[in-house]
């Protein structure tokens, strides 16, 4: 009972060294990314590279990469880590996200070995490449993307490598702002190694250490258990990348999820190539993704360290745009993350019910506005990237604007304040964007609205998000929510600053244009007729969704006196049951597919009723789980109210020949 | 001397008791009193509290009050129906705030953020702009107010903010639409963001702005029947209130800036340890305020707290000067769980006064700390504690042996168990000690800890142990310690201007320039409250950072500076202690001039005598130490005389605290009353 309240102390304590060091990176760090974005994460790892502590405002984006970063180091150094040395590393092919993400690894040492390593990952606001902040949706190379560094040794036995940081720091914009951040990362990880020797003497290192051994064990033990608790099973799930980013064209990702006995894996073989875009991941990347779903869906409570993801695997094959390599670009890592986060989601879903939630902004939405300064003194930099809506589940509507449960808890929003009194812009509004959310019993929530205007002489904007075209999904019957949107409105007139959307690179501003930002609404859960009419009458009352929309989406109806028509309420529902457009599906050898895209034939009077037209994106419902999208191909032999689908999409919908299914435009802008 | 001027009151609510300590200058006595405390009408337990003291009501001179009005109508969600007037384009700043969750949530599918607490259909935009520089673009000179009127009116609004964009540099706008809306809706409170707090930040200050508003009527409400109350009882006496930052406020100001008392009771506790390190002349202490659900924590360096101005309370931003106290939720109270993965967890769940521990026969059988306590030794079984509560030591050993068997060990494990439940909730406590310490770069084994409320003194040593710290001290009335801090508050002001840039660029002498105009100003409004001039103090520090940081550490300014390098060392000194490097490279730069101004009050000089005479050496009985019973005296503090001193193992009991000494420590009683303890020996963190 005695290593029973030890294990306990050695948590606290380690958890709180993880604590100090956010405090710590928030309080010195140079750029606004990481003071106000809180853009970075901090963590423990063993010497190996597997992950001790976290706390619960960092990113899993960024630290469930850590382990594998780690291990490489380890490897490339095995036997050759000395005190006094320093490493860092941002190669998304060894385990980095994006290049802007650096990463520091410090290396704790007990009786003359390594013993652990203090971590901080931060997004550094620039690191060299073709346009400022180093992020772009029109990249065909990681070259452009800024400097990449594979596991380096940047101090060896406490003498600082000066020319490599000459190197570095000469290749990246902002270059003051450069060194303040690596000085705080430095400062940082060095506090936190003090720290850890003062636990050493305290809690003995040897008892430490096996005290480490033992918690991570027990989270094993803990997730391996949760996941034998589950039926055994295969599941499926598809997705899409919206668009490479220099080219409209999709990516698809593939998921075939088993659970058995006490593991899980996910298959992800089928996925497309990796590509020449930014909307590539690396390959600790995936893992990252399951790892962070199956953590929430099945053990949320429990503190995080590495054993919770051991019971789980990864398949990608190498060289696709879930597993890619050099020189494929990683800057929309976030995307891909986010994308296969939201594949896997659907699929545990199934078999775990009562976590099925929506779909929100798929991504990070990074948005940059750089100008000169107006000093004329160097340039200055906005990046923000506004959060959407999150998914509606069981019981639960969506929150508004927020971070979403996979993610950290980040201030994505600078204050406007101190927007307008540090760049020559000004926020002519930051509300939340009314009607943007997925319907349901239960909705997702709202999506935000900002808009910046240029009051300086010139700037340039460039943006990168998904879910511009392929809206984030509805679950259980629930619809989809708006999707982003970033546009620019000059002298009054909307403007589109890029051929495909929400990829925008370097785009001119003029004085007195506005740069609109708009966010994705969070994807509904369940049949949105059968939502409690009160719960829409207050949120009319409370202007996130207005009467028209109340009526058109949900089926309710007022009275004069604004109270809830009953009767009324219920033949308007029946109606809109009766207006949805059913298809009877007939089994086909194959699934039609024009390269990744999934191909629907409907016949005309089909897609009439849909208002649908060739190539438009629908989405075939059984009421169970998200849905399955493909592309609209109009045929008049095609059988009037019939559907044909290969075995994979039978497989995607668990559903068989003859089963009538609804069918669905899949449109991005909000409904009604 | 006269009647009128006889006794100063200070006077603390809390959750379970309302603690009061009256003093006497001529007689230099200090008299406690404790009652239950009357939630949902404090001012009730204020006046039996007062006639608890059995004085002459007449004869009370002057009376600061500590009070969690305002913190219990919010966590209660009890304020008013607050509407809200914005600049267009603003009204969602609220309820978007940073998009941050700010509480937990991450891995939370089910995650429900608080909702604001100005709904959304009372948010009003109007058409006004001002910019960062202060210029107005389109003020509200001819708007028309009466569409506003209407719908604040119709929806029932009780309380208003007005939160314009920029009014941090400019709120003539903001000032001319909070007086129209004066006007036009009587007796509504009004709280206009820029005279609430005016720093920038419009999510944050907006937010300030909205739980000001929230709050006032409720605080209104409670000051106008306590005033109303004490008069009809005789008491003459103006009532200040405690605020957040230290300093007694007005009863206007409190009723008007009801965001600058959240921390109205813990503060008092900050200032009672204050008197204590100025008796026992320590310089350096952090002060560990222990009670039945929660655990306040502070750090006094050179006597001055740290203080704050960028708060959360609950899920909301707060922008306000507080004293840097942490709170954790451990107390006595707290429950002991399993976790799903077989380890420990104490708290944060509390058994709160009902039903109470389960050795508080109160209906409570969830394992707690106190419950632990009690079967350790460390509290008495056998006699009822102050306030008549006698513990069942049975109630308590059945809470634990249901922790033992789902923890799947023997019922010889339970003295174990009790131990290590006591040592998990000594290492939370500890945490939060390192929090204000270490995280802000002090080492804690420089401080005296000092322990008090009703469970610090039980844990103050073993925390104490824990991070090395070798000197602790539990004062004279550990339970009343909190009310001692609002009879002895200095009124305060804190001043803030903007002004600075890189070293390299500014002269000392326009500082100095500076700051004495704030001095000026800060003197006037003192003396305006009734504060003699030669009772006004001045502390100057500068908000400092590295060209290109963003937050900034605050380093004291002395007159006798000319030029500033020693402002530069200093700053490079605390930057390296705090965050690992110094950057000689770079220029550094001011930001933020601060002022605080105190009206210093005569501070009672305590005579300390034992109560009672006789032997202190009450019994001797098993207490179980380090795995073992130990054959410990037990000593009545009533009776220890100054210069008493003797070694742990020991425990201490006196109405309102039991304070246990573990081996190792080194007891003398103080000048003062205080248990001076010092660790003779032992492992070093």
């Amino acid at each position: 009972m005695k290593d029973l309240v030890q294990l306990e102390l050695i948590r606290e304590s380690l958890v709180a060294v993880v604590n100090e060091m956010r405090a710590n990176v928030i309080h010195s760090s140079y750029s606004s990314v990481l003071y106000e974005g809180h853009d970075f994460s901090c963590g423990l790892m063993t010497a190996d590279g597997r992950q001790i502590a976290q706390s619960l405002d960092d990113h899993p984006i960024h630290i469930f990469a850590v382990p594998y970063s780690t291990r490489v180091v380890a490897e490339a150094f095995a036997g050759d880590v000395h005190e006094g040395d320093l490493f860092l590393h941002n190669d998304p092919y060894t385990g980095g996200t994006h290049l802007n993400d650096i990463l520091m690894l410090f290396p704790v040492f007990h009786e003359g070995e390594p013993a652990m390593f203090t971590a901080v990952r931060a997004h550094w606001g620039d690191v060299g490449g073709m346009t400022p902040g180093s992020l772009s949706g029109r990249v065909n190379e990681v070259i452009q993307e800024g400097i990449r560094i594979t596991p380096t040794r940047i101090c060896h036995r406490g003498e600082m490598n000066k020319a490599f940081l000459e190197l570095m720091f000469n290749n990246m914009r902002t270059r003051a702002e450069r060194m303040g951040d690596f000085n705080s990362m430095l400062g940082t990880t060095r506090k936190a190694a003090e720290h850890v020797e003062r636990l050493f003497a305290r809690f003995g290192g040897r008892e430490l250490l096996d005290g480490v051994e033992e918690l991570i064990r027990r989270a094993e033990t803990q997730m391996r258990a949760n996941i034998r608790a589950l039926p055994d099973g295969v599941y499926y799930g598809e997705g899409y990348i919206e668009s490479t980013g220099p080219t409209a064209e999709q990516l698809i990702a593939r998921l075939k999820l088993t659970i058995d006995g006490e593991e899980i894996v996910a298959d992800l073989s089928g996925s497309s190539p990796q590509t020449a875009g930014p909307t590539n991941i690396g390959p600790s990347m995936a893992l990252n993704s399951l790892g962070t779903i199956v953590k929430s869906f099945l053990d949320p409570s429990t503190p995080i360290n590495h054993g919770s993801f051991a019971p789980c695997t990864v398949i990608a094959p190498e060289g696709s745009f879930v597993n890619a390599r050099y020189p494929a670009p990683c800057g929309a890592m976030a995307e891909v993350k986010h994308l296969l986060d939201a594949v896997i989601a659907g699929a545990l879903g199934q078999a775990v019910p009562h976590m099925k939630i929506g779909d929100h902004k798929g991504g990070a939405n990074h948005t940059y506005i750089a100008g000169p300064e107006p000093s004329g003194e160097g340039i200055y930099l906005l990046y923000e990237w506004p959060a959407g809506g999150t998914g509606g589940t069981e019981g639960v509507d969506g929150n508004h604007a927020m971070r979403f449960y996979t993610e950290g808890d980040f201030s994505s929003l600078h204050s406007s304040e101190v927007v307008e009194s540090r760049y020559p812009l000004r926020i002519e509004r930051s509300e939340l964007r009314e009607g943007s959310c997925g319907d349901g019993r239960f909705r997702g929530g709202l999506g935000m609205r900002r808009e910046v205007r240029l009051t300086g002489d010139e700037a340039v904007l460039s943006v990168v998000s998904e879910k511009n075209v392929i809206p984030p999904y509805g679950i259980d019957g629930g619809t989809n929510g708006a999707g982003n949107r970033f546009t620019v409105v000059r002298e009054g007139e909307v403007i589109e600053p890029s051929p495909v959307p929400g990829k925008i690179s370097g785009f001119q501003l003029r004085t007195g244009d506005i740069v609109r930002e708009e966010s994705s609404g969070g994807g509904g859960y369940g049949d949105p007729l059968e939502r409690d009419p009160g719960r829409v009458a207050r949120d009319v009352r409370l202007g996130y969704i207005n009467p028209e929309q109340a009526e058109k989406r949900y089926g309710v109806v007022f009275d004069d006196g604004g109270g809830v028509d009953e009767a009324a309420t219920g033949r308007r529902r029946a109606a809109l049951r009766a207006e949805r457009v059913h298809v009877a599906l007939g089994a086909s050898n194959n699934d039609a597919f024009d390269g990744p895209r999934r191909r629907f034939v409907l016949s005309p009077e089909v897609a009439g009723r849909l208002e649908v037209g060739e190539d438009d994106l629908v989405e075939l419902r059984t009421g169970e789980g998200p849905g399955l999208r493909g592309w609209v191909s109009i045929d008049a032999d095609a059988g009037e109210g019939s559907l044909m689908l290969g075995p994979a999409g039978m497989r995607l919908l668990d559903a068989a020949a003859g089963d009538r299914v609804e069918v669905r435009a899949a449109r991005p802008a909000p409904a009604v | 001397m006269t009647a009128s001027t006889r006794y100063r009151i200070g006077l603390d609510v809390g959750g379970t008791f309302t603690d009061v300590l009256c003093y006497e200058p001529e007689t230099r006595t200090l008299l406690p009193a404790k009652v239950p405390s009357t939630p949902g009408s404090q001012w009730r337990g204020v006046l039996d509290a007062l006639a608890a003291l059995g004085i002459e009501f007449a004869d009370i001179a002057g009376f600061v009050h500590g009070t969690t009005i305002a913190t219990n109508a919010l966590l209660e969600r009890k304020g008013a129906r607050t509407g809200m007037v914005t600049t267009e384009g603003f009204r969602d700043a609220v309820e978007i705030g940073r998009t941050r969750r700010l509480v937990g949530g991450l891995f939370d599918v089910k995650f429900i953020r608080a909702a604001p607490l100005a709904s959304r259909e009372v948010r009003l935009e109007v058409p006004e702009r001002t910019l960062s520089d202060g210029s107005v673009e389109s003020g509200l000179d001819d708007h028309d107010f009466s569409e506003i009127v209407a719908v604040f009116r119709r929806e029932g609004v009780d309380a208003v903010a007005v939160c314009f964009m920029n009014a941090y540099v400019n709120d003539a706008t903001e000032r001319h639409a909070a007086e129209r809306l004066r006007e036009l809706l009587p007796g509504v409170p009004v709280s206009a963001s820029a005279a609430v707090v005016r720093e920038r930040g419009e999510y944050e200050r907006f937010s300030t702005a909205v739980l000001n508003a929230y709050l006032t009527p409720a605080m209104g409400a409670y000051l106008d029947t306590l005033t109303a109350e004490l008069a009809r009882n005789g008491v003459g006496a103006p009532v200040n209130i405690m605020g957040s930052n230290g300093g007694a406020m007005s009863l206007a100001q409190a009723k008007d800036f009801v965001v600058r008392t959240f921390l109205s009771g813990p503060v008092g506790g900050v200032n009672g340890a204050l008197r204590v390190c100025e008796m026992a002349d320590i310089d350096h202490c952090i002060t560990f305020d222990m009670g039945g659900t929660s655990t306040d924590v502070a750090l006094v360096h050179d006597r001055s707290p740290r203080i704050n101005h960028a708060n959360q309370i609950d899920a909301y931003a707060l922008q306000a000067p507080q004293l840097d106290i942490h709170t954790i939720g451990a107390g006595g109270g707290s429950i002991v769980r399993v976790q799903p993965d077989g380890t420990l967890e104490v708290g944060p769940q509390s058994a709160g006064a009902v039903p109470g521990p389960a050795c508080y026969q109160r209906g409570g059988t969830e394992p707690t700390i106190s419950d632990a306590n009690l079967l350790l030794g460390r509290l008495p079984t056998d006699r009822p504690l102050s306030g008549g509560l006698v513990l069942a030591e049975d109630l308590a050993r059945k809470s634990f042996q249901k922790l033992v068997s789902r923890l799947g060990g023997g019922a010889g494990d339970l003295l174990g168990i009790a131990e290590g439940v006591l040592r998990i909730a000594v290492a939370k406590m500890a945490g939060a000690v390192r929090e204000v310490s270490v995280h802000r770069g002090y080492d804690p084994r420089e401080f005296a800890l000092i322990g008090f409320g009703g469970a610090g003194p039980m844990h103050v040593l073993p925390v104490a142990e824990e991070l090395a710290i070798p000197h602790a001290i539990v004062p004279r009335f550990p339970g009343h310690l909190s009310a001692l801090g609002q009879l002895l508050a200095d009124h305060r002001r804190d001043l803030v201007l903007a002004w600075g840039g890189r070293l390299g660029t500014l002269l000392v002498d326009d500082l100095k320039e500076r700051v004495d105009a704030m001095r000026r100003e800060a003197s006037s409004l003192l003396e305006a409250d009734g504060v003699a001039e030669n009772r006004i103090e001045h502390v100057v520090s500068v908000d400092i950072r590295y060209s290109g940081q963003s937050f900034t550490l605050a380093v004291p300014w002395r007159d006798d500076y000319e030029e500033w390098s020693p402002l530069r060392e200093a700053f490079d000194r605390r930057h390296g202690d705090t965050f690992g490097y110094v950057d000689t490279e770079n220029d550094a730069e001011i930001v933020n001039v601060r002022l605080v101004t105190f009206g210093r009050i005569d501070k009672p000089h305590l005579e300390f005598q034992p109560e009672a005479g006789g032997d202190p050496k009450l019994e001797i009985r098993p207490v179980w130490f380090d795995g073992a019973w130990t054959e410990c005296p037990v000593f009545d503090r009533a009776r220890m005389a100054r210069g008493f001193s003797f070694n742990g193992p020991a425990i201490v009991e006196e109405a309102g605290g039991t304070t246990v000494v573990p081996p190792g420590w080194h007891v003398t009683v103080h000048a003062s009353g205080a248990l001076d303890c010092r660790r003779r020996s032992g492992p070093s963190d």
